[in-house]
């Protein structure tokens, strides 16, 4: 089990990861979108916001998510530290995100390319 | 008499049968759309194993290549798989050929493609032997697999950059499955609207649009500025509305049968039932002696009223 500290380092790990990223900054200057990452046996919540390139992340819950991303703390932390890749928890279940579809891809995609091989 | 069935993850609204001689052999070739059941096409594909001559495998890939690395879709080798003793394919073997020969034809026999000429590819990945041939044509090709696959804006612009991006996702979205990265069942009915506008202007600085229909139609804006479409599975419906559109000139890759161009895989079909080999012992060499024989040539649609 990871814990909420733990979690908020993951995803500062994949902010940095993020920022390092110029192409990926570029990519998603469309993209818009708040999105909340809940762990489901710690108390834990954090906000990413993507906004015109930029990534931020802030600890707490935001008021209308356009993504939901839930998962045991441990997975979740694995996931934003880069250990493994969101496709098989996505897959097997572990991990549920809750949004359209067009959206799920696309933070697959950011993870794949900040983490990817 | 030879027996070609396509099993599709596509509509059946565009189902299709066809007889047609080839070599002196009669062969019957039909498409069969499951309108994006997977267990429907599960289904009908054991049904079908060892009742016919080949299967190809319609509305999903299961081979997909950036530079010499291949990757497979998880879902297209579940179908794949299912299939244990007739020969099946997914037409990315033919593609790597017979598409790559449709760029060089029409550079060296029509005008059609020149250096510099704009291309967009609305994917590449599917078609790499084409992408290749356009490069190598020294056009200016915008590849548009993350725009429409993916739905971010950016337009690749080298084979390099291509291989580079596949390489980081490929390995683990073709795990997805497949109706997440390409329309399948009715989505291939409908166009994206929101879509087609946000992404109007790579059709419209395009020359020249190829690729895979169903991406080129779920995207395609209001209106054309004279391009060129080079793709099949097209049907004379499909033809009616890229003239409507303004398209100019419409290139079918594959051979044409009762004004239908059908896809790769059905033709790829058709190939292996010929040669009578394994598929794992088919290369390039026999797919373009057999091209040469059967005298496939790009079909070329004037449009332009």
């Amino acid at each position: 089990m990871a814990t909420h500290k733990e979690i908020t380092n993951s995803l500062l790990a994949f902010q940095e990861g993020y920022n390092k990223n110029k192409k990926l900054k570029i990519m998603n200057r469309d993209w818009n979108r708040v999105i909340l990452i809940k762990a489901t046996d710690v108390e834990s919540e954090h906000t990413l916001k993507l906004e015109d390139g930029e990534l931020s992340v802030k600890e707490g819950a935001p008021e209308d998510p356009d993504l939901v991303v839930t998962s045991d703390s441990e997975t979740l932390a694995d996931l934003f530290y880069g250990d493994i890749t969101p496709t098989e928890p996505y897959m097997n279940g572990t991990l549920v995100l809750k949004g359209s579809e067009d959206d799920i891809v696309r933070l697959d995609f950011i993870s794949l390319m900040i983490w990817g091989e | 008499m030879k027996r070609v069935v396509s099993v599709s993850l596509g509509s059946s609204k565009r189902d299709h049968r066809v007889q047609v001689e080839l070599l002196g052999e009669q062969f019957e070739i039909s498409r069969l759309g499951m309108d994006g059941d997977f267990d429907k096409a599960l289904a009908k594909l054991k049904e079908l194993d060892g009742r016919v001559d080949a299967i190809g495998l319609g509305g999903i890939d299961v081979y997909v290549y950036a530079g010499k690395k291949k990757y497979a879709f998880r879902d297209g080798l579940k179908l794949m798989e299912a299939v244990k003793k007739t020969p099946v394919v997914d037409g990315s073997g033919l593609k790597n050929t017979l598409e790559r020969e449709t760029v060089k034809y029409l550079l060296k026999e029509t005008g059609l493609i020149k250096k510099g000429t704009r291309v967009l590819m609305v994917s590449a990945v599917d078609r790499f032997g084409m992408a290749e041939a356009f490069v190598e044509a020294e056009c200016d090709v915008t590849f548009g697999d993350l725009i429409f696959a993916a739905g971010i804006p950016y337009p690749i612009k080298t084979l390099e950059e291509l291989e580079e991006i596949a390489d980081k996702l490929l390995p683990e979205m073709t795990k997805l499955p497949f109706h997440m990265l390409y329309p399948t069942g009715k989505k291939q009915e409908s166009r994206d609207e929101e879509k087609a506008k946000k992404y109007a202007q790579y059709y419209r600085d395009a020359e020249i649009i190829a690729g895979d229909f169903h991406f080129i139609k779920r995207y395609m804006p209001d209106t054309l500025n004279g391009q060129i479409i080079i793709t099949n599975t097209t049907t004379t419906s499909d033809v009616e509305l890229l003239k409507e559109k303004g398209a100019t000139k419409l290139v079918t890759t594959t051979p044409v049968y009762d004004g239908r161009s059908f896809g790769t895989n059905v033709i790829e079909g058709v190939m292996v039932a010929i040669l009578g080999k394994p598929w794992e012992q088919i290369n390039p060499e026999d797919y373009l002696g057999l091209i040469k024989k059967l005298s496939f040539q790009p079909r070329i649609i004037e449009m332009a009223s």
